[in-house]
């Protein structure tokens, strides 16, 4: 086996991981300050590059215009789910709760086509798509520059949550009554995550429906982005993005080096495989809390 | 006039539970109140009916006004009326278990927004309880339940209350510490006048430190007067300090005496 050949998959590997953990970082918000596995994160994704290429293809806006208007939309897309869908489950079983993400994923992702139409559509966000060689190995620029943007805003996050803002929200996935009874306003803070949840996921959207295209298939997303929130352990960040690059060289490797062996289509195998052994043998994730128990 | 006034509060759970029926209290401007009564009593539901955090588990008021400051409690909810200086600190302590001390503090002033003046405050707690300043980095979920108790006193004051809803402090302490957390309370009352209403199930502990207090069973307040007038009354004796004279166990007859007020 060739080193080069090794070096290029890792290489464009990480970057891939990079765009999933963005994905993700978006479940682990959510989760961090509801504990609630956002199941329609994907679907979110989805819906965020749908409505990029509606304001700039429909509307015909120019695409540094229809990028933030996407994220402003998706916003207001994300406190809207939250105060009409998720607030009146307050109260309610977390498996009921974990049901209605989910049915909000199967609507979205029967309704969006349904409207847009279910061709592939092409969102072009200015990327060049020529490779860039850096001695012998080729990265590909579109995912090098995705994943770049993509570790900027989980960084962000990070930065984020360390934040007095970001310190009760932590404050709420802790103990809701008590930040209740402290003056914390537990809705709007949940209100708040959604929206920034939404606007990830539409970033992570627009990246890859910029290689991809847009269509259903975008709210795939959500089965690396669990495997990759699973690994690194539901509401932790910097395990977001641990667990997002190791992810990422599994799969480019696998894809590389076990596909021509085995006749393909091991890549959508690593995710399943990680979700299954990182349960049963660490059901925490590389970074998850524990749950406190004092004897 | 008072800073709290109950009256005649009525609170349903799930439309059809009727927990507390018709209380009326009072809380003196820096006053020092308890509410007594054994489990179920309806101590704890008083409380939420008092912060509003009732409706996070189904609970209304039903009837009754609660008035505190001169205004109207009911119509607000929790957090505006944390704002007003009405502060709850819940049983069983719920600190934020994942958090350190310091972050635990902070994560209460979301109404202060000048952040030096959050800054001394946290110093100022850190002051007042040594204790937590030792743990200050470990996380609050493995600080002892003494600690635990410091610290949502601590948290509560980082409000800036007028009134501080207090309940059951003691649970699950060791008698000493019991000691040292009334002392903080009585410590609080007298230094920087905030008004305590304090919810206990050790009677002893309580009657020794409040001025006044209510004596509440099965949703009713019972019985009311200054903490030794509560004290000397030879049914509160029996039914809650466990009986002040000698009992020759040989000659009592199996029937317990019947609370008066049930009658």
């Amino acid at each position: 086996m060739e080193f080069a050949l090794i070096l290029e998959l890792s290489v464009n590997g990480i970057f891939i991981g990079l765009m999933y953990a963005l994905v993700a970082a978006g479940l682990v918000l959510i989760y961090k300050t509801s504990g609630i596995a956002n199941l329609a994160q994907g679907a979110l994704a989805m819906m965020g590059a749908y409505v990029v290429w509606a304001i700039s293809a429909q509307l015909g806006a120019p695409m540094w215009l229809a990028i933030p208007l996407g994220l402003i939309v998706m916003f207001g897309a994300g406190l809207l789910t939250e105060r009409l869908a998720l607030r009146r489950m307050i109260g309610q079983p977390v498996i009921m709760v974990i049901m209605l993400t989910i049915g909000i994923e199967i609507m979205l992702r029967g309704v969006l086509p349904g409207i847009f139409g279910a061709a592939v559509k092409k969102l072009d966000v200015g990327i060049p798509n020529d490779p860039l060689f850096i001695g012998d190995i080729l990265i590909n620029r579109a995912t090098m520059i995705g994943g770049l943007i993509s570790l900027a805003l989980v960084a962000l996050s990070i930065a984020f949550f360390n934040s007095r803002l970001g310190l009760m929200m932590r404050a709420v996935s802790d103990d809701q009554m008590a930040s209740w009874s402290v003056g914390i306003r537990v809705d709007r803070a949940v209100a708040i995550a959604w929206g920034l949840s939404a606007t990830m996921a539409t970033t992570a959207g627009i990246l890859w429906g910029s290689t991809q295209g847009v269509d259903w298939s975008l709210s795939l997303l959500l089965i690396k982005a669990l495997a990759i929130a699973i690994l690194g352990g539901l509401d932790s960040i910097p395990g977001v993005l641990l667990a997002g690059v190791l992810i990422g060289l599994a799969e480019s490797l696998a894809t590389g080096l076990l596909d021509p062996l085995v006749g393909g289509g091991t890549r959508d195998v690593v995710a399943s495989v990680i979700i299954l052994l990182t349960l049963l043998l660490r059901p925490h994730g590389l970074f998850g809390r524990e749950h406190i128990e004092r004897v | 006039m008072s800073l709290l006034v109950l009256n005649n509060v009525e609170v349903v759970y799930d439309s059809v539970f009727l927990a507390v029926k018709g209380v009326s209290l009072e809380v003196p401007k820096a006053g020092l109140v308890a509410l007594l009564g054994a489990n179920g009593a309806g101590k704890s539901t008083v409380l939420k009916s008092i912060s509003g955090l009732l409706a996070a588990e189904r609970g209304l008021v039903t009837r009754g006004q609660v008035t505190f400051d001169g205004e109207d409690m009911r119509v607000l909810d929790p957090p505006a009326r944390v704002r007003r200086g009405l502060v709850h600190v819940l049983e069983g302590r719920h600190v934020f278990g994942h958090l350190t001390p310091e972050e635990n503090l902070i994560a209460a002033t979301s109404m202060h927004p000048d952040r030096a003046k959050v800054k001394r405050m946290v110093e100022e707690m850190f002051t007042h309880f040594p204790r937590l300043a030792e743990r200050a980095k470990a996380q609050a979920g493995y600080l002892s339940g003494g600690e635990q108790q410091m610290l949502a006193i601590a948290r509560a004051l980082m409000t800036e209350p007028k009134l501080i809803l207090l309940d059951e402090p003691s649970l699950g302490l060791a008698p000493f510490l019991v000691d040292e957390i009334f002392d903080i309370v009585r410590r609080i009352n007298a230094v920087s006048g905030v008004a305590i209403l304090l919810v206990e199930q050790n009677a002893v502990a309580a009657l020794d430190l409040v001025e006044t207090a209510y004596l509440i069973d099965q949703g009713r307040i019972v019985m009311s007067g200054t903490a030794a007038a509560l004290a000397a009354n030879p049914d509160i004796q029996d039914a809650y300090l466990g009986g002040a004279q000698k009992v020759d166990y040989h000659a009592v007859k199996h029937y317990r005496r019947r609370k008066r007020w049930l009658a």
